[in-house]
């Protein structure tokens, strides 16, 4: 039992490691970036932990519709499914704002500079990021439930690693944007 | 004698109730925890977890408002909480942006801590259903669920610290053997004794909760990321500053 944890766990976290230096290794690569806009050192865990909060509640719901067999494992027009996806998008709009105030404020506060750029850079990698990461994980789920997967033990790894890697590159392109 | 031993010993019932019951589990208010759920699980052998799902997204529930009242709050804190530690992080910019294993290290590193965190409490919240833990001090299973931990969280730092280092020469950072020791050792010192302390926490917070007859699931996971991604972020800003 001891074996089969120790052997579990550790899979899941090498995983979830490789899924954060692949996202610092994209942060590296932008460092003259990063060092025009202040703040956005604030911005990037909070925005990091947003992506695999919304996207992981998102995974464990859908996977226990489809356990119950309340969803079918299909991209139909399912009430549930459409529920799903209105409320996650509403949610990563609201806290990408959320943390680009919070941002804005703190080295208001920390740092004494204004920068009203961390807001939109906030809402627009928040918006980028959900058009791809929503999609992403609705079809991983369906498809590892209809391959006789059990998605729960898949998707909390897997959302942690694309979604640290699609967060860094919507930042690095709501940087460029603004 | 309790309900439900009293509903097995029914004569099983019809469609047509096994219908009705379930109309009057849609019919209820989402936040309310009536007996109704116990009674048709042992009634109809229909598991907790489609007749919870029935009334949380049963037809007459508005899907998306449920997801935004029960998630936003706890959103709203985990973001505040992540932003505080972001601020930690803003104060060693110069460092981070001259040290490359660093800003390499950083997303990885509250990924691996913020696993520990979920893992720790979720495996206690078990141990504590099973009825596994007396006094948790004691406990033969809380004894080996640490050691195993602390383990893996040494081979994950080390492996962490490596891999970092190892990213930064891809992006062109030369090798230096002193500053590889000292991202290693942030890697280890900042894993370790953020996973003793969340284990701790975790195991006494859960232990506490339990007592009280209330659900420890409810109240570990919260606590114990939103303690890793604070503590992370603030541990590994103090030990960059002391140590560059």
């Amino acid at each position: 039992m001891i074996r089969k944890d120790f052997r579990e766990i550790l899979s899941a976290e090498l995983i979830s490691v490789i899924g954060g230096l692949a996202a610092g290794l994209l942060l590296a690569f932008a460092t003259n970036q990063i060092e025009l806009i202040p703040g956005l050192l604030i911005l990037l865990p909070g925005f990091l932990e947003m992506r695999g909060n919304i996207s992981g509640s998102l995974s464990a719901r859908l996977s226990s519709g489809l356990i119950v067999g309340a969803i079918k494992p299909e991209v139909a027009n399912q009430r549930i499914v459409k529920g799903n996806v209105t409320a996650s998008i509403i949610l990563s709009v609201f806290l990408s704002l959320l943390l680009g105030v919070v941002a804005f404020f703190s080295i208001f506060l920390f740092f004494q500079i204004i920068n009203y750029k961390i807001i939109f850079i906030a809402l627009i990698a928040g918006v980028l990021s959900n058009l791809i990461e929503i999609p992403l994980t609705i079809i991983t789920v369906f498809w590892l439930f209809s391959h006789g997967h059990d998605p729960n033990n898949i998707m909390g790894p897997y959302v942690t690693t694309t979604g640290d890697i699609i967060s860094v590159v919507s930042l690095l392109v709501a940087m460029v944007v603004i | 004698m309790k309900f439900w031993k009293k509903a097995e010993k029914r004569k099983k019932p019809s469609r047509f109730r096994v219908i009705k019951e379930i109309e009057d589990i849609i019919k209820l208010k989402r936040h309310k925890h009536h007996p109704i759920i116990h009674q048709i699980h042992y009634t109809h052998k229909i598991s907790r977890k489609t007749l919870f799902y029935m009334k949380e997204y049963g037809p007459k529930s508005h899907v998306s408002s449920v997801i935004l009242k029960e998630s936003v709050k706890i959103l709203i804190l985990a973001s505040i909480i992540s932003s505080i530690g972001g601020v930690n992080i803003q104060n060693i910019q110069s460092n981070l942006l001259t040290i490359i294993p660093l800003l390499i290290l950083l997303p990885a590193l509250n990924n691996l801590i913020g696993g520990f965190g979920a893992i720790v409490s979720s495996k206690f919240t078990v141990l504590l259903y099973l009825g596994k833990v007396g006094k948790w001090w004691k406990s033969k299973e809380v004894h080996e669920l640490f050691v195993t931990i602390i383990v893996i969280a040494f081979i994950s730092s080390i492996f962490l610290g490596i891999l970092s280092y190892g990213f930064s020469l891809i992006r062109g950072f030369a090798f230096d053997a002193g500053i590889f020791f000292k991202v290693l050792s942030i890697a280890v010192f900042s894993t370790l004794i953020l996973v003793i302390i969340i284990f701790f926490v975790s195991v006494i917070t859960g232990y506490y909760v339990y007592k009280k007859q209330e659900d420890p699931s409810n109240f570990l996971i919260p606590i114990a990321t939103s303690f890793s991604d604070l503590g992370s972020m603030a541990l590994f800003s103090v030990l960059v500053a002391l140590m560059f």
